[in-house]
């Protein structure tokens, strides 16, 4: 009936399954949420002028998605992802939370964890020596560095020691949310939240990217445990409040823990927007008259047009999850050329800089509104000095690269105009391809056509790096991405 | 005191009878229907392919508009919208050819608009088509048939006019794309490949708004709706009679609010626009798989989805006492001037292709440019004896309620739409292009920015009228539009 030699047979299958088992790549996935928002008054950055939080409308958190991918029951790779709502991550700050993820996951390369910045206006400041602060009733930058670093680490060593087998799936769908934020007039200038309703409107500078990427992962039980949200749009709508607000994310938050589950981790990523902004820029009447007949406020119906668009998404790819994915990272450390200061730049803002001291000399009180003007300008004196020695100055940079799936997921430190990110996006060979700002220092990265136009975010205060660091920003990324895709 | 009192209450009723949008007591009357326009196969097409078979039929949509205060005419409009390419002439001949059908209609206030659909019919009568398109069904055989079935829906909607009222409102789809890549070295390319270490950027903006005007009878059910987008209808595969999207959307429409539902369906200013992926191909047809659509049947959906989620939210705001305002201007713009270069240029084309001709090698498709590269060269002499220097066109402005309605004969670029809104007075503006065509082709209208960077669109044989010309039109139209809302 049997043939003779059936147990041996038996045998080797069981051992072949195994095998093969065993051989597979496993994804895990660990997730953690955080608050930081912190409970003194604090100076909040985004402005230039000093403003002392008054209160707190929403709290601003900072959310972890940790990813593993095992081969053989080995780490094959690895990548710890942290969206956070502050304007940007200084490079020191990004190092002190590094050294506490050290602290808490000795066997964890924190290299492998990268921060992001949602850029809402709202949120406390990160870079120490910007204000001058009151003596008492303030904390200090210092302090809140201290505070924000220990609980991401702490949100960090939760995601990587709770990480478990799961399975990812990537969507795109859209939402109308950012605008291009620089008129163009008939003269060629261009200006940051320039008026359009004049005869000497000729248009918007740049493009404007309504892509909405999302990035979902699913429990081993195929329960919703995280999801992404990659949006070229700066959180910035309230950004003249003097309360701590998360912006935007806070509503987009709220609407998806409502219909995924409270436990869900939602992640915001911005892509490149250096030139974008929530605010309309046009047809404003029509806008708003929509909004009232919703009975929304501007951040709820920014944040209605997001929530659809992550809902839309889901419902595409929630069949088509992945848990044997590739999983590479890839972080480098380049170095751009600067946007050299001219000799008639830097004189500007010498001007600027002494003009700010006899201010503050004969008025104190004009500190708040002009001290931090003044280091602003500063660091453009400061660079053109160093350019004395130094003609070709550089400026190093991190990058991460991430692959998952057939998704690649890439960041920059900058706020990069929309037009680096479409490079990207059109040259890369992933199926989807994610960019994430402001995971560092920023500042804004401009394009030729910007740098032409001027204004605040293209002149040389506003940048450490132009356009030619720029196209090199991009090529460098899109080598990177594709050669995971050759491999 | 009695005479005092009555007085009073007859001041009261006087006021409360002028309260509303300013035609007191005005009544709207609102007319629909629709005509099917396709011929039966084979056709010619609109770029000179036959066709052999029909995927989706072509329609015509009318909507007929009536303000009348008791038996006094305030005043009418007749729009309809066509599946139709270009209409270069249609609009005169179809004129004369209802104008006695009509009677109490100024058939001046009527304008016909095209979706701009490459897979629909040819109107355009050039010299050679009888010889090369065999016994296909051409612009000499097709006219007669499209003016009577436009005929019978224009009288239908007319003297089916009843008392009715109207909701306008604003909501976005993704759906237009701006089609000119540009170079490191400052060209433009339309369709160019943005996967290019040479691309830098798109070259214009787009604009995702989809402008929604809901039509109801006297019992509030939804009648008809007009639907705005700045996108040509060009995404459907080629070579097979098709109303592209507007079909998707028309069917989905009908589903959901009834098979009675007119739909009109009409293009904003997207000269440089198309409905085609510049870039992100990969991840939109995994996106456009996996729900199983097509690409027409994927924009029908996010643009019928656009549509209720704006007339959901603008029932609540339907207005019957409406001023309706509707004014025809002639406006005589700049032409383009022809350079000695561009009509040596041009000459040289000319040349080669009547050199091909002699040796019988040039098709249909070739004789098509032939025709414009002479036109060109006509141009220029005319120009340099002062003739041809002025371009005539028929500017149509109408007032509903809020909302601004305004017409171009050209394929407009995008820019120029967002100057006209950002500038109109109205709450909410609608603006139409390839409407109320003169009687020979008026072409593409392109910006300084494209001129410069050349290609496709921005060359002087498929611009009768230039950067110059385009900002008198933008003028004299916020103008007219203005002067109706200072009235």
């Amino acid at each position: 009936m049997f043939p003779r030699n059936w147990k041996s047979t038996c045998l080797a299958i069981s051992l072949l399954a195994l095998v093969a088992q065993a051989s597979g790549a496993e994804l895990l996935v660990g997730t953690a949420s955080t608050d930081i928002t912190p409970g003194e008054p604090v100076p909040l950055c985004g402005q230039f002028h000093l403003r002392i939080s008054q209160g707190t409308e929403t709290p601003v958190t900072a959310n972890v998605l940790a990813l593993e991918s095992r081969e053989s029951g080995q780490s094959a790779d690895l990548a710890i992802m942290v969206s956070c709502d502050v304007v940007y991550i200084p490079a020191d700050v990004l190092e002190l939370v590094r050294q506490e993820v050290k602290k808490r996951v000795p066997d964890l390369d924190p290299k492998k964890v990268f921060l992001s910045g949602t850029h809402t206006h709202t949120a406390p400041e990160l870079l120490a020596g910007k204000w001058v602060l009151p003596k008492e009733g303030v904390m200090t930058v210092e302090r809140y560095q201290t505070f924000f670093a220990e609980r991401v680490a702490d949100a960090v060593a939760t995601a990587w020691k709770g990480r478990a087998p799961a399975s990812v799936s990537w969507g795109l769908s859209h939402a109308v949310v950012a605008y291009n934020r620089r008129a163009v007039y008939a003269d060629g200038s261009a200006r940051m939240y320039g008026p359009t309703n004049v005869p000497e409107f000729r248009g918007l500078e740049g493009y404007e990217d309504h892509d909405v990427g999302t990035l979902f992962a699913w429990n081993a039980a195929g329960k919703l445990i995280a999801v992404a949200v990659n949006v070229s749009c700066p959180s910035q709508e309230v950004e003249s409040r003097t309360a701590i607000n998360a912006d935007f994310w806070h509503p987009v938050r709220e609407a998806l823990h409502e219909k995924y589950g409270e436990g869900v981790c939602v992640l915001g990523w911005t892509g490149s927007a250096g030139d974008q902004s929530p605010h309309l820029m046009y047809r404003k009447a029509a806008e708003e008259r929509m909004r009232t007949l919703r009975g929304l406020t501007r951040l709820d119906e920014i944040a209605r047009r997001v929530v659809r668009a992550v809902e839309e998404a889901y419902e595409v790819v929630k069949d088509d999850r992945h848990a044997d994915v590739p999983l590479v990272h890839k972080v480098e450390t380049i170095r751009l050329p600067m946007r050299l200061v001219t000799e008639a730049e830097y004189a500007e803002a010498k001007g600027e800089v002494e003009q700010a001291a006899a201010q503050i000399e004969k008025d104190p009180k004009a500190t708040d509104r002009v001290y931090r003007r003044m280091k602003w300008y500063e660091v453009t004196v400061d660079r053109f000095e160093a350019q004395k020695t130094d003609p070709k100055p550089t400026l190093e940079t991190e990058l991460h690269v991430l692959r998952i799936g057939d998704a690649v997921v890439c960041t920059n430190q900058f706020e990069l105009f929309t037009d680096f990110g479409i490079r990207i996006k059109a040259r890369s060979k992933a199926v989807e391809t994610f960019v994430i700002q402001l995971a560092g220092p920023g500042t804004y990265l401009p394009t030729d056509r910007a740098v032409r136009g001027g204004h605040y975010s293209a002149i040389v205060h506003s940048n450490l790096v132009g356009p030619e660091g720029g196209q090199m920003l991009v090529d460098r990324t899109v080598e990177v991405i594709d050669a995971m895709w050759e491999k | 005191m009695h005479s005092r009192r009555r007085t009073l209450i007859l001041v009261v009723v006087g006021a409360l009878t002028l309260v509303g949008d300013g035609a007191s007591g005005a009544e709207l009357l609102v007319g629909a229907a629709t005509a099917d326009i396709t011929p039966e196969p084979p056709v010619v097409l609109a770029g000179m392919r036959i066709a052999t078979t029909v995927e989706s039929r072509c329609m015509a949509s009318v909507l007929a508009l009536e303000s009348r205060d008791g038996d006094r005419v305030v005043d009418q409009a007749i729009v309809v919208s066509c599946d139709l390419c270009i209409l270069p002439g249609i609009q005169q001949g179809f004129r004369q050819h209802v104008a006695d059908r009509l009677p109490g209609f100024d058939v001046g206030k009527l304008f016909l608009a095209a979706t701009h659909t490459h897979t629909s019919m040819m109107v355009y009568k050039n010299e050679y088509d009888e010889k090369d398109y065999g016994d296909a069904v051409q612009p000499k055989d097709y006219l007669p048939l499209l003016y009577e079935r436009l005929a019978e829906a224009v009288v239908k909607a007319w003297e089916s006019r009843s008392v009715g009222a109207v909701a306008w409102g604003l909501g976005h789809a993704v759906v237009g794309c701006n089609r000119r890549a540009v170079y490191e070295d400052g060209h433009a390319q339309m369709y160019g490949n943005p996967n290019d270490p040479e691309f830098r950027h798109i070259e214009g903006y787009e604009d995702h708004a989809v402008d929604v005007l809901c039509f109801y009878d006297h019992k509030k059910r939804l009648k008809a709706t007009a639907i705005t987008l700045a996108c040509p209808a060009q995404s459907a595969p080629r070579g097979q009679v098709s109303a592209d999207f507007w079909h998707d959307v028309r069917e989905l429409l009908r589903k959901r609010h009834g098979e009675d539902l007119c739909v009109l369906g009409f293009c904003a200013p997207a000269g440089d626009q198309t409905p085609n992926l510049t870039f992100g191909k990969a991840g939109e047809a995994r996106m456009q798989q996996l729900r199983g659509l097509t690409r027409t049947q994927e924009l029908g959906r996010r643009i019928a989805d656009a549509v209720d989620d704006v007339a959901g939210v603008i029932a609540g705001d339907v207005r019957a006492d409406v001023p309706l305002v509707h004014l025809v201007r002639q406006v005589d713009l700049p032409a383009r001037i022809v350079t000695e270069a561009e009509c040596a240029d041009a000459q040289k084309v000319c040349d080669a292709m009547d050199a091909e001709k002699a040796k019988g090698e040039a098709g249909a498709r070739r004789w098509y440019w032939r025709v414009y590269y002479g036109m060109v060269v006509d141009r220029y002499h005319a120009q340099q004896k002062g003739d041809r220097r002025v371009y005539p066109v028929e500017v149509h402005v109408l007032r509903l309620g809020d909302v601004a309605v305004a017409t171009n004969p050209f394929e407009l670029y995008l820019d120029y739409g967002v100057q006209i809104q950002a500038r109109s007075a109205a709450g909410q503006t609608i603006l139409i292009q390839l409407a109320s065509a003169p009687s020979s082709y008026a072409g593409y209208v392109p910006t300084p920015r494209a001129v410069e960077a050349a290609g496709y669109s921005a060359e002087v044989v498929v611009n009768m009228v230039g950067p110059e010309g385009a900002q008198v039109l933008v003028d004299r139209t916020v103008e007219a539009i203005n002067e109706v809302w200072e009235k």
